[in-house]
């Protein structure tokens, strides 16, 4: 288990934490906009900066004070950081000198066949299996990664996702992976902390994170981008009416103590249907509004719709089919539906 | 398909226009050398090269080059290390002081060093009474040469450790390796070439070194020093084939300097 407790590090102008954070052995995705801390805080727990405050343990004894070399955290970077004057081989070599492990490693991380290769003849997704089989070779007791996906292309970011999906599940060690790329942070987090400014804004489950953000910044960041100002009308139990201009939305909620909120729908909660639709939904929020504009995303679509009935607009991404079926078109209208428990009330 | 030829007849034309300026530089080194070389008759460099003054000269000069070296490289390295990964002010003044050597005049130089080892000074005063001298001796040489050439393995090797990624520093130590071995088979393998080119210059400073060592150290005499002699005494032709085998020296070092040139400890 790794602990971090009261962390804290100035840098000029920037500070962070104070920071807390206990991680299991399980993987923490580390999310957050550039300069938020998030590769501060793998270089305090790896030993590249020492804290001004703070304490940092790892199965029960204290990192702080001791050099990198002593820590057993593995370190994965961005580009790999793979010694370029050696081989695959010999990379994963310099890790350890047992050799039925660099096999078992290559073999794990499918890099047998180009292990005699130089680090520059490899492919930026080969590289990273290289540092990885390299970082596990030395039997780390956690696992540091500094977005090493990020420098990678879709396609083999995506593959290579779903196989540390599954690595970092068969570890067993604290494993922290740090990113600024929502999708990877949802993906490969058991749990997901939000960085901004240098502390942490928001840790949870991916699900709670995205579906119930503590904050606005939460929720922009990751990709809630429907923030309405809304009036709490009344609340019934763990149902609460909220009023967006003329339009009223039902939301599953604890007790509200405000009377004026923010609400954010995730777009791919927001469901759309052809205006003359006899929509049979009964308990969902139901609203009409006029397209203004679409963009093809590849996968899916992102619509920008006004409200007929509130000066507000809401954003929904939608799959081709459903995208084709309504002959989405700027200027068109449609009505658009939204569980209450997808109104999620941020504060 | 056009216009794409005609960038790259364009790039071409460039590189050949840089090439005709440099080659203009090429010549004002090679001419002057060639013509030294040349002018020469092999009877009367054969015949310097038995001169006992020129033998002990040349042995004077390696010898003390190669110490000169050995030393700047021994407490260069660290330095330059220590530089390249110091940030803040003190770096800017430890790099300013390195390179005060540099901007010097020889001969200053050779001045500053007699006010500290001079044999009116403590330092040489010390030494005399140990039977031992800083100036008229090998070592005066190797001070002056070391003085006016260490800098330049400092500096060229501070820019060589630099160019090393730290991050690579990092990865090794974090993979439970000492910051000794660290540098012994990341950051000096791959610094190596810059490292070498720092030595190679500063041995062609402490082989060619004149003005530091004639307020140092006249005798023994350097190759500068007995061409300057030779000069003085029996006037310029007579110094021309001596330097002709100076040239021939500097020249092999550097050549074996760079064969040689693996990295010992990789």
């Amino acid at each position: 288990m790794l602990e971090v407790t009261s962390l804290c590090k100035t840098y000029g102008d920037f500070e962070f934490g104070p920071v807390d954070l206990r991680v299991d052995d399980e993987v923490l995705s580390v999310l957050g906009p550039s300069g938020s801390g998030k590769t501060t805080l793998l270089s305090l727990i790896a030993g590249i900066v020492e804290p001004d405050v703070g304490s940092i343990s790892l199965n029960g004894s204290r990192l702080d004070g001791r050099s990198l070399q002593e820590r057993r955290t593995g370190l994965v970077f961005q580009d790999g950081a793979l010694f370029p004057h050696m081989t695959a081989r010999e990379n994963i070599g310099y890790a350890t000198t047992d050799q039925d492990r660099i096999t078992d490693l290559a073999s794990l991380l499918e890099i047998t066949d180009i292990l005699d290769r130089q680090p520059r003849t490899l492919s930026g997704g080969e590289r990273q299996r290289v540092a990885l089989a390299r970082t596990l070779a030395a039997d780390p007791d956690a696992l540091l990664l500094d977005e090493p996906l990020s420098s990678l292309d879709a396609p083999i970011r995506r593959r290579l996702r779903g196989e540390l999906h599954s690595l970092f599940d068969s570890l067993e060690i604290p494993v922290i992976y740090v990113t600024h790329d929502q999708r990877t942070a949802m993906a490969l987090g058991d749990r997901t902390a939000i960085f901004r400014d240098g502390a942490i804004e928001q840790i949870g489950s991916p699900t709670t994170v995205v579906n119930r953000p503590a904050t606005q910044f939460v929720a922009r960041f990751t990709g809630n981008e429907n923030l309405l100002e809304a009036t709490v009308l009344e609340q019934d139990g763990d149902t609460a009416y909220l009023r967006v201009g003329d339009v009223d939305f039902r939301a599953t909620t604890p007790e509200i103590e405000k009377t004026a909120v923010t609400i954010c729908i995730h777009p791919s909660r927001v469901r759309l249907h052809a205006p003359d639709d006899a929509v049979d939904t009964p308990g969902e929020n139901t609203v009409v509004g006029t397209i203004d504009d679409w963009l093809n995303e590849g996968d899916e679509y992102r619509v920008e719709i006004s409200l007929d009935d509130a000066p507000a607009t809401l954003t929904a991404t939608i799959r081709p089919p459903t995208f084709d079926r309504l002959a989405i078109d700027a200027g068109s209208g449609v009505r658009i539906t939204v569980p209450p428990g997808a109104v999620h009330v941020v504060g | 398909m056009q216009s794409h030829a005609n960038a790259t007849v364009e790039r071409v034309d460039w590189l050949s226009v840089t090439f005709l300026l440099g080659a203009v530089l090429l010549c004002y080194y090679l001419l002057p050398l060639l013509s030294l070389v040349f002018s020469q008759s092999p009877g009367a460099i054969v015949r310097q090269l038995t001169d006992p003054n020129v033998v002990s000269a040349a042995t004077t000069s390696l010898t003390a080059s190669i110490a000169s070296v050995t030393i700047a490289t021994l407490f260069g390295l660290p330095l330059a290390y220590w530089i390249a990964r110091t940030d803040g002010w003190a770096k800017t003044v430890v790099t300013a002081v390195v390179v005060l050597p540099l901007v010097l005049p020889p001969i200053v130089s050779g001045m500053v060093l007699l006010t500290v080892v001079g044999p009116n000074t403590f330092l040489g005063e010390l030494a005399a009474a140990n039977g031992f001298q800083f100036t008229r001796s090998v070592a005066g040489v190797v001070l002056a040469q070391t003085f006016v050439s260490s800098p330049f393995v400092v500096v060229t090797a501070k820019a060589a450790f630099e160019s090393v990624d730290r991050s690579l520093e990092y990865a090794s130590q974090s993979l439970g390796k000492s910051r000794l071995t660290t540098f012994r088979r990341v950051t000096l393998p791959l610094a190596w070439p810059g490292i070498l080119a720092g030595i190679t210059l500063a041995f062609a400073r402490a082989i060619g070194e004149f003005g530091a060592t004639i307020m140092l150290a006249y005798y023994p005499r350097t190759m500068p020093v007995q061409i300057w002699h030779s000069f003085t005494t029996l006037g310029l032709e007579n110094a021309f084939p001596v330097a002709v085998i100076l040239v021939g020296i500097a020249v092999t070092t550097l050549v074996v300097l760079n064969v040689l040139g693996t990295n010992p400890l990789e």
